[in-house]
């Protein structure tokens, strides 16, 4: 299907032709001008609230919509990563967090405009994050975890100044107003599209963007490509200035050889989602620019259910964690492409720090394995199904296969299980695979984040079903812990209790590839796990 | 030859009216076929970082999932009587605008590739014909085996890596037109068309350009059974007394083949071309996604893998309609080519 192996063959061939079109001189200018960046995803819509939304328009809305404040970006052993802890002024030109920690006041820039030249007001700001909390969409259940619910908490002191009050000093309230759903609509123009139905215009503002960013939109196909033309009068930029590119093309192209071959070509300059065995050998002939960055807000998991026979015994899911072959797995689904979350060691037995996700001191032994079997009253083993899901095949595939016969070695036989996505979602959401591999994401994370969402409560998230009221107290209590130290205390005491029970194991966190033109420069990692289109340049 | 045309619409449109029935069958067995398939497309879509239940009974009411599976059946179909496929949640678009932009590519592209095969496997057929068991005839067969074996994507993948990778004769494999090209005023839906009526020859050789790979990967594939079928009736008809007839006179070879065998020949061809073209219409999916060629066939599948149930009703319901049409066009050629077809 790929053609990786006849390649180095024809790099003479192909470098030529390469050159050939680099020197041609017509549209070398704007083709210089423009970021061409290809994508197997799809933009869906111009509205990152709507349900359904996909994340190429999340970080779509990145550039065509302005946040009151930022995600600055720090280095991660060489790469640059967004940085949760610096949180600058976008559309605020300052702002202040009262001492008790209530309060936050955004003073607005003076010179911000939206892109139909009516200044950003106060106003606006207050309308943008009241349809965020009351609005039936996406915002809501996020700004949630910042303890923003209501629209009594936004109010305009005056046209450049606006406070959030908050109920109790939430860490999280702050970088929340940084992420893809609080964003900053030109009320003016909502509201005369607004109808009595919706009152919030989320109809019309899905096909419509009316924001202040830094790109407006020139044309919109969903499904297929979204042009940007750059707003010249936009200076939210670091240096105060509009973003590089006079134009960028976003563009779906499904198949991931057909990706690889034009970003070889030199015919798109930017692309995230390739096979890793492409991503491996383009990286191997040296011609492009492959920037990977472990996606340390992201996990990928082996589940067990722990409400269903036999993994709800601590025994078996010990046992399942000595038995599975990780660096093998790590191999053959990543080609070893991400940071792996196994193989620790933990010399006085307890977790190096409270950071999660962390590494866990597991690697495969199988005579451990067998021994916790034992313990569990099953030394003969039994039968399960191992499952995941079809958009995951490249890399879940060759793992399942690894995993069936590992544990085949100590007696549990499993059936590999490929659901179609949604049939695997829903099973996930109604708690009925025991067996699986899943992956999460965090846009916040810290570990208190982590535990509250994705081991606590009857969800969709808390994939291993874990229902442990000590272990949701702690990482409750640690949400408004202003105490670094304590906090700290509080990670420890929960990465030692997510050892202890092994509801889930966590594998790793596997790379984002970004493959480029070596011209590009300032790719940065962001939260949304998309390119910025303002973080990039040409050399 | 007018009462014998005028036969055949008459023959046409008791067609059409008969399959009226057909078609309301396949709009309620599809409506239920996406009802029982597991998965909740509204879970699926709420995949948001923090989409919990609430965001799921949100989108399950937007899709009409919460009445009870007759309820929607009814509103499905009075919706449908007024015109309205419902929504994609995919791209979020209206379902009878995405069709309608898409289906002029699938046509488009579809309508090529048939041609460029008919072109092909006719005379390859006609010519194997006249010499049974020669080299010609083996190195046909040989030709026609390939291009069945070869699945259409690999083909497609083959041509992108030796026109596009390799000699850089082809355009990138990106769609029916360049990004940087401006697209011409929207009168047919087909790109080739708008140019011409547009007096753009640059922009029409651009889009041409664009079509050739993904074209030829699909006729390649569908060239075997049109040729074989040629031969076959070819075989038939030359071994008939009136050819032979027609030889002994001393009619002229052109006369002979073209007039006498091949317009004999033709009504299987006409049959199968018309099969093969519903098939290619629909089953061209993976061209479509190789070539990221906007057409029908791509988007039903996205839509079938997250259960998106609007958009996979609509496509259905596309395709058997245009089946049905197809049927008729097969109908009139028929009368066309053999004259006694109309009488019934």
């Amino acid at each position: 299907m790929r053609f990786v192996s006849f390649r180095p063959a024809t790099c003479v061939l192909a470098t030529t032709a390469l050159l050939l079109i680099a020197t041609a001189p017509s549209q070398a200018q704007t083709r210089a001008e423009t970021l061409r960046y290809v994508t197997g995803a799809s933009v869906n819509t111009l509205d990152p609230n709507i349900p359904g939304s996909t994340r190429e328009s999340f970080a779509l809305s990145m550039s065509t919509y302005d946040r009151l404040v930022a995600f600055g970006r720090k280095q991660l052993n060489g790469k640059w990563v967004f940085d949760l802890d610096t949180i600058t002024g976008e559309l605020a030109e300052s702002y202040e967090v009262s001492p008790d920690g209530l309060k936050l006041t955004f003073r607005l820039r003076k010179d911000a405009k939206f892109q139909d030249g009516s200044p950003v007001t106060a106003e606006d700001v207050k309308w943008s994050l009241d349809r965020c909390v009351t609005a039936p969409i996406l915002g809501k259940a996020q700004l949630l975890t910042g303890s923003l619910t209501s629209a009594d908490q936004f109010q305009v002191i005056d046209p450049l100044t606006i406070e959030v009050t908050l109920p109790k000093p939430d860490k999280l309230a702050l970088p929340n107003l940084a992420t893809v759903y609080p964003m900053i609509i030109n009320s003016k123009v909502a509201k005369e599209h607004a109808t009595a139905d919706d009152p919030w215009a989320t109809a019309w503002l899905k096909e419509h963007a009316a924001g202040s960013g830094a790109y407006v939109v020139e044309s919109f196909k969903p499904g297929e490509q979204v042009i940007l033309k750059r707003d010249e009068s936009w200076n939210r930029g670091s240096a105060n200035k509009p973003a590089f590119f006079k134009r960028v093309i976003v563009q779906s192209v499904p198949e991931p050889a057909t990706r690889a071959n034009l970003v070889e070509r030199g015919d798109a300059d930017l692309v995230l989602d390739l096979q890793a065995s492409d991503v491996q050998s383009l990286e191997g002939k040296g011609k492009l620019k492959v920037i990977s960055t472990p996606q340390y807000n992201a996990i990928t998991f082996v589940s067990m259910n722990n409400q269903i026979p036999p993994f709800d015994n601590v025994n078996v899911r010990r046992a399942i964690a000595y038995a599975l072959p990780y660096e093998d797995m790590f191999k053959a689904a990543l080609f070893g492409r991400g940071s792996p979350l196994f193989g620790a060691s933990w010399p006085d037995g307890k977790p190096a720090n409270g950071i999660y996700p962390f590494q866990q001191p597991v690697k495969l032994d199988l005579d451990k394995a067998r021994e916790y079997l034992k313990a569990a009253g099953l030394p003969e083993g039994f039968s399960t199904t191992f499952s995941f899901n079809v958009g995951q095949a490249s890399t879940a595939e060759p793992m399942a296969a690894l995993v069936k016969e590992s544990l085949g070695k100590i007696g549990i036989k499993v059936d590999i299980q490929k659901l179609p996505d949604a049939q695997m979602s829903t099973q996930i959401n109604e708690k009925k695979l025991p067996f699986y591999t899943e992956g999460i994401v965090a846009w916040l994370p810290s570990t208190d984040y982590f535990y509250r969402n994705f081991y606590t409560g009857n969800q969709r998230w808390n994939y291993s079903s874990i229902n442990n009221p000590d272990l949701a107290a702690i990482a409750q209590e640690a949400r408004f812990e202003p105490d670094k130290a304590k906090y700290e205390e509080a990670g420890r005491k929960l990465n030692a209790m997510h050892f202890d029970l092994m509801p889930q194991i966590m594998l790793w966190q596997p790379n984002q590839d970004a493959v480029m033109a070596p011209s590009i420069e300032g790719y940065t990692y962001e939260f949304h796990r998309q390119v910025d289109y303002r973080d990039v340049s040409r050399k | 030859m007018t009462t014998g045309l005028g036969a055949t619409m008459v023959r046409a449109g008791r067609r059409l009216l008969s399959s009226l029935p057909a078609l309301f069958g396949v709009l309620v067995f599809t409506f239920l076929l996406m009802r029982v398939l597991p998965g909740d497309p509204a879970v699926f879509f709420a995949s948001g970082p923090n989409a919990g239940k609430e965001e799921i009974e949100l989108i399950r009411k937007q899709m009409g999932l919460d009445k009870s599976v007759p309820e929607q059946l009814v509103f499905h179909l009075s919706d449908i009587g007024h015109g309205n496929l419902g929504r994609s949640m995919m791209t979020g678009q209206p379902v009878l605008k995405d069709l309608r932009e898409r289906l002029p590519a699938s046509l488009e592209l579809t309508f090529t590739a048939l041609l460029i095969a008919l072109i092909a496997a006719v005379p390859l057929g006609v010519i194997a014909a006249l010499r049974p068991g020669s080299v010609v005839d083996h190195g046909v067969r040989l030709f026609c085996a390939l291009g069945v074996c070869v699945p259409t994507f690999v083909s497609g993948l083959l041509l992108i890596y030796v026109f596009y990778y390799l000699l850089g004769l082809a355009p990138d494999p990106t769609g029916r037109i360049d990004v940087f090209t401006s697209l011409p005023l929207q009168r047919t839906g087909f790109l080739s068309i708008d140019f011409l009526l547009a007096g753009d020859f640059e922009g029409w050789w651009a889009a041409c350009k664009q079509l050739i790979l993904p074209a030829v990967s699909m006729a390649l594939f569908v060239i075997a059974p049109l040729a074989r079928i040629t031969r076959a009736s070819m075989l038939v008809s030359l071994g008939s007394d009136f050819v032979r007839t027609a030889r002994s006179v001393g009619l002229s070879w052109r006369k002979v083949v073209v007039t006498y065998a091949l317009r004999n020949a033709i009504l299987p061809v006409i049959t199968i071309a018309g099969i093969v073209f519903s098939t290619m219409l629909g089953a061209n999916v993976l061209v479509e996604k190789v070539f990221s060629w906007p057409g029908v066939a791509s988007y039903a599948l996205d839509a079938l893998l997250s259960s998106d149930y609007a958009p996979v009703q609509g496509f259905v319901l596309l395709m058997a309609s245009l089946f049905v049409l197809v049927n008729l066009m097969v109908d009139i050629c028929y009368g066309i080519a053999d004259p006694r077809v109309s009488i019934e």
